[in-house]
């Protein structure tokens, strides 16, 4: 067992225990800072693969921020009325059922249609990082000039309808 | 982290080492502020325990030991227990990537009957490519604790500190990341070694092809002179970031009692402070690191402490590791000054509103970052077409 | 990049800080007294009102740091790349292109400021 194996197993296990942990632990803060725990998991796991920008931008925009609304959203309500909350019944039943066993059928099928490209990801190895990161640099300004501006309109977009929601909604609002 | 055992011992030790001496060096800031606020305010501070009053914290840490341990009914036990714990992890991960001094050479040497090959060690924690983004994310993971601890308390009035803390810490990382950029515009790489390694010399330009030089010989090629807007919004919004003075509304006793570690007490406050100066540890060291030219001491290179310190001793190990002690005195005694300058801003400035504060963030910080940025580019887009 | 340095000092840390935890726990005394375990309130007794309501701009701020913190870190690569772009000549257009999306970004952030979203958080 090599270093690296141990590495990837350990962080392998942290990761998925985490994310078990976001579905079936009932109260929503722990889920909620499960899932922030399996977002660390997956950003160690970038590293591993090498893609060390990729790894720092997961760590500060998923766990670092999207994440962290999460979580102070959660502060906000009280929701331990709702912790008892789970439906029962028949058809229900059938429902999940069904669901877990397509995402289950989803799953095997992705793993045997990409086993086969397992053999070509090591080529992934021999750039370096920081070359990696200039490279991200030039592509997207060279090749995914239209993409990156649409994005910047896109964040626009997204802001702008989280204001108009928050306001109109009401909710917690205190008017003054 | 190294190849054979004698590596891996050495870089799990210096990984400690730097851990203790961000632990140990809590009391003497401790000192440092309790004596430094009482001269600014005109009084003598803490003068009775030890000469100079220097086993102050010995003794609160002393008592600290001996205080009740309590938890509130409300709260919730795991994360109420986590936060404290929790609280020194993010502070020190980003120490450890910054990097303290030079890179010491040993030489192959023998012990227990086996060689030994010539190896490196970085006089840092760890050496990280992409530094700067490793840093700002691991940075970002502080709003956890807070939230951990507002939650676990569960007291509202911890809640509504804790909720306050975390939008104030992520409102100014908007700003320490943008203030950030003008930094890797000029330097063009995330690493902090090469950032330091671009800082040395004396004072250059590079306009038009032509290398203009400083005539004044002792002035450093460092940060400050390139991006001071960049600097002064940096600085400003790591007080925000380590909730010190005049940012520090989350613990106001006046406003909330005492914010997110109201219902804390004992060891488990005294473990909140060490992570505050953590923070601050992290935001000096950056500040060194960016825009005071890391462990160089201006006026002198490299090569001349080294060949000074070859020449004074007897092998190549130790001149090396003479060469990187000398410039880690010259960095810790400007994270010393920063620090000072942390403390002194605390006790001169007055505390700013919660509504003043997030004004600051949003409106002035933000659109003052944005045209740092834009100046720095078109200012190197001028200089290097 | 030495993950495993970062993961052991993690795990060193956890468990020191677990340590002065237990540390600090055993030393004092406990006198037990009903009155220590409630919530603080400057010394009154603690009212839970149930329909205490917080202010929904905590949710506004954290949303506009995300969407602002992704428009920065698209910034990274570009900080990185442009003295490369410049010295080969390519210069202007990178240069043109960066102030467009920052120029979104600033119409954004002028738009929120004047619709007063984060107004007297």
């Amino acid at each position: 067992m090599t270093p690296d194996a141990i590495l990837f197993w350990i962080l392998a296990v942290v990761t998925v225990v985490s994310a078990i942990t976001v579905v079936l632990i009932t109260n929503p803060i722990y889920s909620a800072l499960a899932l922030a725990m399996a977002m660390i998991g997956i950003s160690a796991l970038f590293v591993t693969l090498n893609a060390y920008f990729i790894a720092g931008v997961q760590l500060i925009v998923y766990a670092g921020a999207v994440m962290v609304l999460f979580v102070m959203v959660l502060m906000l309500f009280d929701l331990r009325h709702e912790l008892q909350a789970f439906t029962r019944g028949k058809i229900s039943g059938a429902v999940k059922i069904a669901c877990v066993g397509m995402l289950a059928g989803l799953v095997v099928g992705a793993i045997y249609m990409s086993s086969s490209s397992l053999i070509h990801a090591s080529a992934a190895e021999t750039m370096s990082s920081v070359d990696a990161t200039k490279q991200l640099g030039k592509l997207l300004f060279t090749q995914y000039l239209f993409g990156f501006e649409a994005l910047g309109v896109l964040l626009l977009v997204v802001a702008v309808g989280c204001v108009a929601l928050a306001r109109s909604k009401g909710g917690t609002h205190e008017h003054h | 982290m190294g190849h054979d055992a004698f590596q891996i011992t050495i870089n799990c030790l210096k990984l400690v080492v730097i851990f203790l001496m961000m632990v140990q060096a809590v009391p003497i800031l401790v000192w440092l502020e309790r004596r430094g606020s009482g001269f600014i305010q005109n009084r003598l501070g803490p003068n009775r325990v030890g000469p100079l009053g220097l086993m102050q914290l010995l003794a609160d840490a002393a008592k600290f030991l001996m205080k009740e341990e309590f938890f509130p009914e409300t709260g919730v036990k795991l994360l109420y227990y986590a936060a404290p714990a929790a609280a020194l992890i993010p502070g020190t991960l980003a120490f450890c990537a910054i990097p303290l001094s030079t890179p010491v050479h040993i030489e192959a040497f023998e012990w227990l009957g086996q060689s030994w090959g010539p190896y490196t060690f970085l006089f840092q924690g760890f050496d990280i490519n992409v530094g700067i983004v490793y840093i700002l994310g691991i940075s970002s993971l502080a709003a956890y604790v807070i939230l951990m601890a507002g939650w676990g308390s569960g007291s509202k009035y911890s809640l509504m500190g804790a909720l306050r803390a975390s939008a104030q810490i992520i409102s100014y990382e908007l700003a320490l990341g943008l203030s950030i950029v003008g930094v890797i515009l000029m330097y063009g790489t995330f690493n902090l070694t090469e950032m330091i390694n671009q800082q040395q010399g004396p004072l250059n330009f590079q306009f038009w092809g032509h290398t203009i030089s400083s005539t004044v010989s002792w002035l450093p090629n460092w940060g400050i002179f390139y991006q001071p807007l960049g600097a002064i919004i940096f600085f400003a919004a790591t007080f925000a970031e380590s909730n010190r003075l005049p940012f520090d509304l989350a613990e106001g006793e006046a406003e909330l009692v005492a914010g997110f570690h109201t219902e804390y007490g004992g060891f488990k406050m005294l473990l909140f402070f060490i992570g505050e100066y953590g923070h601050m540890m992290v935001a000096s060291g950056l500040m060194v690191a960016f825009f005071f030219g890391g462990w160089s001491i201006p006026g002198v290179s490299f090569d001349q402490v080294s060949s000074w310190a070859s020449g004074a001793t007897s092998s190549s190990s130790l001149a090396s590791i003479f060469t990187s002690l000398i410039f880690f005195v010259s960095f810790f005694v400007k994270l010393a000054v920063f620090m000072w300058i942390f403390i002194q801003v605390r006790w001169t400035l007055p505390r700013f509103r919660y509504d003043q504060l997030m004004d600051l963030g949003w409106k002035t910080m933000l659109p003052w970052a944005l045209a740092n940025t834009i100046l720095s580019a078109l200012f190197i887009f001028v200089a290097h077409s | 990049m030495p993950l495993g340095g970062i993961i052991f000092l993690a795990v060193f840390i956890a468990i020191f800080g677990a340590l002065m935890l237990f540390l600090g726990s055993r030393g004092g005394t406990r006198v037990y007294d009903p009155v220590k375990f409630e919530p603080y309130e400057c010394g009154v007794p603690a009212q839970d009102k149930k329909d205490t309501k917080i202010s929904v701009k905590f949710y506004l701020t954290a949303i506009l740091f995300i969407i602002f913190d992704i428009e920065i870190i698209f910034m990274y690569p570009w900080a990185t790349t442009f003295k490369d772009f410049v010295k080969s000549g390519n210069g202007l257009f990178v240069l043109i292109s960066m102030f467009v999306f920052i120029a979104i970004f600033i119409f954004g952030l002028f738009w929120e400021v004047k619709s007063k979203a984060l107004e007297w958080d």
